[in-house]
């Protein structure tokens, strides 16, 4: 690791720190026999990539050939790393006789639901954080930090007994409204750290010539913050479609399970008496495909730092 | 920071579509579940429950039989093993894809950071799939070499079990600290190993002395926002083993850990009257727990933007 650069050029910087420091020239001990360890040090490098590149790859690529081999493959105690017959039934079955459209529909609209709830609810909130002073505002701030440390799962019960409350149970708009619980303060922490870094005197030299609050935050506000509200849009909306816990208290799979989101629909195929591998394969593979596609679109965000939520103030 | 002069009944417009939302799905839930912990309500008392005070809390932490202690100690042990995993595992990576002098480094950094995109729920499923005794293929890789009697018990055993899912977490997580540190490696200035290496420190001591100190502010916030999500992980766990395998029917599961044991006893299969006043009284706890951890993290290091807007993300 400490060699970087070619041996060639270390002399060069070596001689010319020599001239100036007017000690001998000859190499540090040592220097040719790392050659050998330098070149067992690369060798072990690549395996230990190799080893954490199988590592990482194994589960997607074993997943990957499942879908597309028979069930001679998979119920079987011999390893089978490529499909002997290559089939495409079981992404037939999944589309034909598992409801998994539903499945991907239900999430989609539960998802996109709550990063609309999340968005409607806290950008104007938002905006009262980042430019009015009001008594109250530190209060505020201080319950929405606390507010995000407190796991939804946690008040498991009271959401039950809310969504029962609200006849919401078993219907996906109770699931979009107890995901929002986390949507909102997320997006406006979101929200309120991007404002803050946005100059107010566009607002101030609108308000000064007649227009109202509500039209400085509709007309310039808004349009300034749209980046950020659309990475807080897009984070909710990843938030939801791994959860599991919550949805399975508020959805209740109805004969054909139809009424499922994705992570309930699959983790009902693997319950199944005899569960059925191939179609739970090839089903995962349809889902994870767009999801992974829209992670590697979202992660640019992640580095530019226009995410700014969380706890970062 | 300069602020804007309105009216006071603007201000209350702008917050209170906010604060309403707020005050039913985030505060009342948790006031709720705060006085049901001093209620003894129940699933067969839910016409006649009353309040009890702390008696809840007082069987929770002082009660011979209480699950709380030994639950809190194997979660915490989970955090302890998951997190260091995910340190070593990270930092190696990060080293080894941030010399230049691997061929091909865009692929490698690819490959290695692919478990990250992957959706995590889903994920967990195929996981579970792996580890299956008969069909799966860790034992199928097995029986390659010790023949067909071979078989391990991945997660019918408790300690293997465990081991499973520390297994999967370190795949779902290392990217994240490959990520982390990754940046923090390429903040350093070059001039620095120059310097090392005339003055003749060895890759070692370079690595202690230089590496290490300079990566540790990125390190801090990371390792604590993980403990943090570590401790309530649900997801992941509770899909491969549902907190199983059990023992006995007395005691939690091996990989039962706190989210898990909650949910559990409220929706367990086998709990015919769940308690919900003693749970909310354990959801209380917890969560006085986990502020405690976010308070001393928040205070250990300034907790990086990038980091929490990713545990979002992750969550």
């Amino acid at each position: 690791m400490s060699q970087q650069l070619p041996v060639v050029e270390t002399r060069r910087e070596q001689a010319s720190v020599n001239l100036v420091v007017g000690q001998s020239r000859r190499l540090p001990p040592g220097r040719r026999t790392s050659r050998l360890g330098k070149r067992l040090g690369m060798v072990g490098l690549y395996v230990f990539l190799t080893v954490m590149a199988i590592f990482a790859l194994f589960p997607l690529y074993y997943v990957v050939q499942a879908s597309f081999a028979g069930a001679q493959n998979l119920y079987t105690t011999d390893l089978h790393l490529f499909p002997a017959h290559f089939t495409l039934a079981n992404y037939v079955t999944a589309f034909t006789q598992e409801p998994l459209l539903n499945w991907i529909g239900n999430t989609l609209l539960v998802c996109g639901l709550t990063a609309l709830c999340g968005l409607i609810c806290s950008t104007s909130g938002a905006y009262a954080l980042a430019r009015f002073r009001f008594a109250g505002r530190e209060l505020t701030l201080r319950a929405l930090l606390a507010l995000q440390a407190f796991p939804g799962l946690l008040a498991l019960t009271a959401y039950y007994l809310l969504l029962n409350t609200l006849h919401l149970l078993n219907n996906l708009l109770g699931l979009v409204l107890i995901y929002s619980a986390g949507a909102v303060v997320f997006s406006c922490w979101n929200t309120k750290t991007y404002l803050d870094g946005l100059p107010v005197e566009l607002e101030q030299a609108a308000l000064l010539d007649g227009a109202t609050p509500f039209q400085a935050f509709w007309h310039i506000v808004l349009p300034l913050a749209t980046p950020a509200l659309a990475v807080a849009a897009l984070f909710t909306f990843m938030t939801g479609w791994n959860e599991f816990a919550l949805a399975n208290l508020v959805l209740n799979a109805n004969a054909n399970g139809s009424n499922l989101t994705f992570i309930l629909g699959l983790y009902s195929l693997q319950s199944d008496f005899r569960t059925p591998w191939g179609i739970f394969a090839a089903a995962s593979v349809i889902v994870s495909i767009p999801l992974m596609l829209i992670f590697f679109f979202a992660q640019r965000y992640f580095r530019s730092g226009l995410a700014q939520g969380g706890l970062a103030n | 920071m300069p602020m804007l002069r309105v009216k006071r009944r603007t201000i209350v417009a702008f917050l209170l579509p906010m604060l309403a939302m707020m005050a039913v799905i985030n505060l009342w839930p948790i006031l709720y579940t705060l006085y049901l912990s001093t209620t003894n309500y129940s699933e067969f008392s839910s016409d006649n429950y009353r309040f009890i005070g702390l008696e809840n809390y007082r069987q929770l932490l002082f009660s011979f039989d209480s699950d709380f202690f030994p639950v809190l100690w194997q979660t915490l042990l989970y955090v302890v093993v998951c997190v260091s995993c995910f340190l070593v595992v990270g930092m190696l990576t990060a080293l080894a894809l941030n010399n230049s002098r691997v061929k091909g480094l865009p692929f490698w950094r690819v490959v290695l950071l692919l478990p990250w995109a992957a959706p995590s729920g889903i994920t967990a499923l195929i996981w579970k799939f792996l580890f299956q005794y008969d069909f799966g293929p860790f034992n199928q890789i097995g029986r390659l070499f010790f023949g067909p009697q071979f078989g391990i018990p991945w997660l019918l055993n408790p300690t293997l079990a465990f081991i499973s899912v520390v297994i999967v977490n370190v795949w779902l997580s290392y990217p994240f600290f490959t990520v982390v540190i990754l940046g923090a490696l390429q903040g350093i200035p070059g001039e620095l190993r120059e310097a090392a290496r005339i003055d003749g420190a060895g890759p070692w001591q370079y690595f202690r002395h230089v590496t290490l100190p300079l990566v540790t502010p990125a390190l801090v916030p990371a390792t604590i926002l993980s403990a943090i999500t570590t401790f309530q992980m649900f997801n992941t766990v509770f899909l491969i083993t549902q907190g199983g395998p059990v023992v006995s029917a007395l005691k939690p599961g091996a990989t039962e850990f706190v989210m898990i044991y909650m949910y559990n006893r409220i929706l367990g299969a086998t709990v015919a009257n769940p308690h919900y006043g003693f749970i909310a009284a354990f959801a209380i706890t917890l969560f006085i727990i986990l502020a405690a951890l976010t308070y001393l993290g928040s205070g250990l290091g300034a907790r990086s933007p990038r980091a929490s807007s990713i545990r979002e993300a992750r969550a």
